[in-house]
């Protein structure tokens, strides 16, 4: 499986992605930072909404929703 | 160490900190709010040998930042009231989210305890953790394994607070190392900060000097308000020492550290198991929020809901009233009597001022305790966030959250609850609006309205009256927060959606039960003031003669008192929009107490029929032993009816399908009575038009004031409920904007109506 975006919203269910940095300020940042969401943890995306937005990501042993407009300040590692 | 002292809890939201709360505290609780913030707060005691213990549950947060009013509040806590100890409540299923908060504890350098709750759902899962192993690797601070809905490990968990309250010497707090450059940077920020007296006092150096580098917004704003100018400067520079250094910022890094730190906890005391099973929870959620299926369960859900709030609760809402109306009222008229005042303004007063208050609030008991029950177990069996997924997208469009669809809905039964719903959100302004927005959902009670003028206006299409007005307010409701978000909360940033989708998990009795009293025993006691206050204003309004003799106090009819007077001075403002008369406005007025009652006035005012609502003498003489023979048999067909609606939720539901028509269950043989109100409608078709100046100009004038019966102010126990929850300002601005834009809505109607031709 390679991947070759680098934000997470561009990964589909059931790949994985090791994050590399949270891009942006404020509060949304800070609260991806609180729930886990640092550089190296890996995150693996488990389903999208039915429409289409948010998506179920699994990080950590726990199930965690972002928007769109949030995954997408989160970059991962290319593989 | 006193024989007395506080300790907090503080904890994730959902790990069971509630439950833990109750178990140490039992009922010795008190439910409040903190001061000056619409946050709950909870206060119990617990006794421990000797010692009296309160106990304060802070507000559930993932984190301590300044980014939320709860997570201020909780530091501010500990900060400021400076308790002996925080027991934190850890999701031992979840070990390492949860233990970042128990980091941010360790800081603050306050003692901690970590109750390492859901050991149970942990151990199914295949977890293995040694507590001892954790105990030592977060430095020697106690770990109590707790099963709170079971009360295991409650014991257990007392002695240590005990022991670490009497302890002689009360150990160091461990630190955790944020390695260079960050240590170095910090040690001599602190060093600084111990210069300062007064800062030392108040924070604890190292702690502050952390949030100065993390840029902490509320810390910071603090420091500059009380001249710190040069602390707030040496921290910036070494801010961007650390910037220029590393490429990062100071609170990545930060946060980073503390997460690394949780590893090295964890990796040494958790066990996790090799292959990921995959639980019941997972695949009940496969089918819950299915890409086909989510969004039909979630919206079956919620036509369910909507069915207990609305018509379930009928029967006991009915039992309430009639028993207020009924005995109460006959056993005070009787007490006035025997008190020789019967008949007098005090008699009335005390029957149509204050019994109709408090009736007023009893009502509503039913309706909140069937929304709360619901609510409670959407929430505890973990259903509600996934609402939140499967809806967001709809929602944001009004610049929403998916969360606040379930207000919505409930609002189409009524206001009142869905103002409380609202609770469901964690973000203060996401609540406000939402709750701004639900007195837009055409409640139950503005129903009749639509159905007595649209069979005296439109005859057989009066369904379309009904049909329009609804539409109209769903779009008066996204056209409103279209507005707000785009114009009042325009420079707010972003509220992060980030959401835990939390396990599936069976709610338990006890735990529904202690929400739906504690938000219900909240209302009475807060609802009450100003409900009755309303219902007092209002009689005194009727009572007060304006015209003609003046010992008739309390002896006028309505057109003479200072209601009707007040309602002929309003009236013209309604001349726009085409329905200027005394008494379409005093029936708006009355609207206020109850939208219930438009219809009840305009049949007293038109037709001069009084509303029966003071019991006649003959009743009065009915035996005590057959009042409480009602008020018990009342009880048991309300139950029985109760009962039936939960039944008759399904043929009500499968005959939403074209064609399918299954029959309603009646126990009771109580086939609907339509109500006659044909005199009703001929007399507000004659008055319309005679107040529009023709049938044409009527009819038209007849929608508008139906759009603004829609619109206008919801009744006085909806703003008593926004009072409560968001506080009186807001309070003022729904009054203000609501009957706005109803007015405006009105006018529309009227003038582009007429521009139109149709009048
Ligand atoms: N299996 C299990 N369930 C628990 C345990 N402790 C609490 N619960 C249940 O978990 C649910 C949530 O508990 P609460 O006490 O409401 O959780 P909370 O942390 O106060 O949640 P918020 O009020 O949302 O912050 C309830 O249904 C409890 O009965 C436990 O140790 N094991």
């Amino acid at each position: 499986m390679i991947i070759a975006q680098t934000t997470l919203d561009q990964l589909t269910p059931g790949q994985r992605a090791r994050v590399k940095r949270i891009a942006g300020k404020g509060a949304v940042r800070r609260r991806l930072m609180d729930m886990g969401v640092i550089r190296g943890v890996e995150i693996e995306v488990v389903k999208v909404a039915p429409m289409g937005d948010p998506i179920e990501y699994l990080l950590r042993g726990y199930h965690l929703s972002l928007r769109r407009s949030e995954a997408q300040m989160i970059e991962i590692e290319d593989r | 160490m006193p024989l007395s002292f506080t300790i907090a809890l503080a904890g994730n939201p959902n790990v069971g900190k509630s439950t833990i709360f109750n178990a140490l505290t039992g009922t010795r609780q008190h439910v409040g709010n903190w001061p000056g913030k619409t946050v709950e707060k909870k206060e119990g005691t617990t006794r421990i040998n000797d010692y009296e213990i309160v106990v304060v549950d802070l507000p559930g947060t993932y984190s301590l930042t300044a980014y939320s009013l709860e997570e201020v509040i909780a530091r501010d806590f500990i900060v400021n009231e400076k308790p002996s100890m925080v027991v934190a409540v850890v999701d031992a299923s979840n070990p390492e989210r949860n233990l970042y908060l128990v980091a941010q504890l360790l800081e603050l350098e306050v003692p901690v305890i970590v109750a390492l709750n859901m050991s149970d759902v942990a151990h199914s899962r295949g977890l293995k953790i040694d507590a001892q192993e954790l105990s030592k690797r977060l430095g020697g601070i106690p770990v109590v394994e707790t099963i709170g809905n079971r009360s295991v490990g409650i014991d257990k968990l007392k002695r240590a607070i005990f022991e670490l309250a009497t302890r002689e010497h009360p150990g160091i707090v461990p630190q955790i190392a944020y390695g260079d450059p960050l240590e170095a940077e910090i040690d001599a920020l602190q060093a600084e900060i111990e210069q300062d007296e007064l800062l030392s006092q108040t924070y604890h150096p190292r702690w502050l000097a952390i949030k100065l580098l993390e840029e902490d917004e509320d810390v910071t704003g603090r420091l500059a308000a009380g001249d710190h100018e040069t602390v707030l400067l040496t921290a910036r520079q070494a801010a961007q020492r650390i910037l220029d250094c590393t490429g990062e910022d100071a609170e990545t890094l930060i946060a980073n550290r503390r997460y690394m730190f949780i590893g090295d906890v964890v990796s040494g005391a958790v066990v996790r198991p090799t292959t990921a099973v995959e639980t019941r929870s997972d695949k009940i959620d496969k089918v819950v929020t299915h890409r086909v299926w989510g969004v039909p369960i979630f919206l079956l859900l919620m036509w369910i809901l909507f069915q207990f709030t609305a018509n379930v609760s009928t029967p006991l809402l009915d039992w309430i009233g009639g028993v207020v109306n009924g005995p109460i009222t006959r056993w005070a008229l009787a007490i006035l009597d025997t008190l020789g005042v019967e008949g007098t303004w005090l008699a009335a007063l005390v029957v149509d001022g204050i019994i109709a208050g408090v009736g007023g609030v009893l009502i509503f008991v039913p309706v909140l305790l069937f929304l709360y029950l619901a609510v409670a177990v959407l929430e505890d069996s973990g259903y509600m966030a996934r609402a939140a997924f499967v809806m967001d997208r709809v929602m944001r469009l009004m610049g929403l959250h998916g969360k606040s669809f379930m207000p919505m809905m409930v609002g189409f039964g009524c206001t009142v609850p869905a103002v409380y719903a609202t609770r469901a959100l964690e973000n203060e302004d996401d609540r406000k609006l939402t709750a701004f927005l639900t007195t837009f959902m055409s409640c139950g009670a503005r129903l009749p309205v639509y159905v007595v003028f649209g069979a005296a206006f439109f005859g057989d299409k009066a369904g379309n009256l009904t049909f329009a007005m609804y539409v109209l307010g769903i779009a008066t409701a996204l056209f409103t927060g279209f507005v707000i978000k785009r114009i009042v909360y325009r420079n707010k940033p972003p509220q992060p959606f980030v959401l835990e989708l939390p396990p599936y998990r069976l709610p338990t009795p006890t735990s529904v039960w202690l929400q739906v009293w504690e938000n219900i025993s909240e209302f009475l006691q807060k609802a009450t003031t100003v409900i009755l206050a309303c219902s007092i204003v209002i009689w005194l309004l009727l009572a007060l003669p304006i015209n003609g003799d003046a010992d008739s106090f309390n002896n006028v009819q309505p057109q003479d008192s200072v209601f009707g007077s007040l309602a002929g001075t309003i009236a013209p403002v309604f001349g726009p929009a085409g329905f200027d008369s005394w008494r379409t406005t005093g029936a708006l007025i009355s609207g206020f107490i109850a939208k219930e009652v438009v219809v009840g006035t305009m049949n007293q005012v038109y037709v001069g029929e009084a509303a029966s609502s003071t019991p006649g003498e003959a009743d009065k003489t009915n035996p005590f032993r057959d009042d409480v023979g009602e008020i018990v048999t009342g009880f048991g067909d309300a139950v029985i009816l109760t009962a039936q609606e939960i039944v008759n939720i399904v043929p009500r539901t499968v005959n939403i399908i074209p064609g399918v028509h299954i029959p309603e269950a009646d126990w009771l043989n109580q086939q609907e009575e339509k109500v006659g109100s044909s005199r009703l409608e001929g007399a507000l078709v004659a008055a319309f038009e005679r107040t529009a100046g023709s049938p044409d100009k009527g009819r038209l004038a007849a929608v508008a004031f139906n759009v603004f019966v829609l619109l206008y102010v919801p009744c006085m126990t909806a703003v008593a409920a926004m009072r409560q929850e968001f506080g009186t300002r807001w309070m003022a601005y729904q009054i203000v904007y609501t009957a706005g834009i109803a007015w405006l809505a009105a006018v529309i109607v009227y003038q582009g109506g007429l521009l139109l031709g149709l009048g």
